[in-house]
C-alpha cells in the first residue's frame, strides 16, 4: 500500500472514531445549554475532511485564501448574528400595572 | 505525457493554469455555499435558543439510526472518491470508474434512506410541520419550528446530493470515454471537491437534527 492510500485509510478511521465519540458524548446527561458541545466532534471532522479529502494544503495558493475567507465570513455571520442571544438582557414584566 | 502537450483553452497560458483556474473556482464556489448554509445553521441558533425545550422535543422524535447510518455512508463514499482520485494519479482509469460507482451507488443509499424510508415515516407519524402535527401541548411551537429545520435543511442537502449525483455520474461517463489520464484529471478532482463537501454539510446538519437535541 502507498503512503498516500495508506493516509486515506487512517483519514477514514479517524472520523470513524470522532463520529462514534460524537454518538457516545450525545448521551452524556449534559444541561441543555451545554449540549452544542456535542459540536466539537463534528467540527474536527469537518476540519479532516477539507485537509485530508479536500487536499487544501495543495494546488494554488488562492484555494487557501478562499477556505479562510469562506471560515472567516462564517464566523461573522454566525458571532453577528448570535450577539443578540448573548447580550440581551430580558426584563420581568408586571402583569397588571397598580391603580 | 507531458504538460506542454495537454491543449489548453486560448485564455489560459498552460494547460496548468486552467487546471488551477478550475480547481479555485470550484473552492471560490464552495466558499459561497459555506454561507448559504451558514444561515441555515444560524436559524438552528436562533430556533433553539428561543424554544429550547420544544426544539428539543422535536428532534428526539427523529430516526437515530438512519441519520447516523446515513453519515457512515456519506463519510465511505467521500473516502472512496478520494481514493479514486488516487488511483487516477497513479494512471488507473478502471479503479478510478469502480471507486466513482461505489461513492456514487452510496450516494444512491443515501438518498434512498432519507427521503425514501425517513420521510415517509416522519410524515405517517405526522411531523410535517401542517395540520394534526403529532407533537401538542406547550412544546408544539418549538417542535414545529424544529421540523421546519429538520424539512428544509434536509432538503437543501438532498438537492445537493442529487447536484453531486450527477457529477459523479459525469465523471464516471468521461473515465469510460478514456478521457482522464495521470496528465489530466481535473474534472476529477473538481467534482471531488464538490462531494467532499456534501458530506461536509452532513457532518454539521447530523449533530444538529440528532444529537444535540436528544439527551440520555
Amino acid at each position: 500500500m502507498t503512503p498516500r492510500f495508506r493516509r486515506l485509510w487512517l483519514t477514514l478511521v479517524l472520523l470513524l472514531v470522532l463520529l462514534a465519540i460524537e454518538f457516545g458524548v450525545s448521551f452524556l446527561p449534559l444541561d441543555p445549554s451545554a449540549r452544542p458541545l456535542v459540536l466539537i466532534p463534528a467540527a474536527l471532522m469537518v476540519g479532516v475532511v477539507v485537509t485530508m479529502f479536500m487536499e487544501v494544503g495543495r494546488g494554488p495558493e488562492i484555494i487557501r485564501l478562499f477556505a479562510v475567507a469562506a471560515l472567516l465570513w462564517l464566523s461573522i455571520l454566525l458571532g453577528m448574528g448570535s450577539l443578540d442571544l448573548m447580550t440581551r438582557i430580558e426584563y420581568q414584566v408586571q402583569a397588571s400595572y397598580p391603580r | 505525457m507531458s504538460e506542454a502537450s495537454l491543449t489548453h483553452e486560448f485564455q489560459y497560458s498552460s494547460a496548468r493554469h486552467q487546471a488551477e483556474t478550475a480547481i479555485s473556482g470550484m473552492w471560490l464556489f464552495l466558499a459561497t455555499e459555506v454561507l448559504f448554509f451558514g444561515a441555515l445553521f444560524l436559524t438552528w441558533i436562533y430556533s433553539r435558543h428561543w424554544n429550547q425545550a420544544g426544539f428539543d422535543a422535536g428532534a428526539q422524535q427523529t430516526e437515530l439510526a438512519i441519520g447516523t447510518i446515513n453519515t457512515v455512508i456519506l463519510v465511505v463514499s467521500s473516502f472512496v472518491y478520494s481514493a479514486g482520485v488516487a488511483f487516477i494519479e497513479a494512471g488507473n482509469s478502471r479503479r478510478l470508474i469502480q471507486c466513482c460507482a461505489v461513492a456514487w451507488a452510496l450516494g444512491v443509499a443515501f438518498l434512498i434512506l432519507k427521503f425514501g424510508i425517513e420521510w415517509r415515516d416522519d410524515f405517517a407519524k405526522h411531523l410535517f410541520p401542517g395540520p394534526g402535527f403529532a407533537v401538542q401541548g406547550p412544546l408544539n411551537g418549538g417542535a414545529r419550528i424544529f421540523f421546519v429545520f429538520y424539512f428544509l435543511g434536509t432538503a437543501l442537502h438532498g438537492l445537493h446530493m442529487v447536484g453531486g449525483l450527477a457529477l459523479v455520474g459525469w465523471i464516471i461517463l468521461r473515465a469510460r470515454r478514456g478521457e482522464f489520464s495521470p496528465a489530466s484529471y481535473t474534472p476529477v478532482i473538481v467534482v471531488g471537491l464538490y462531494w467532499s463537501f456534501v458530506d461536509m454539510v452532513w457532518i454539521v446538519l447530523y449533530p444538529l437534527i440528532y444529537l444535540v437535541g436528544r439527551g440520555p
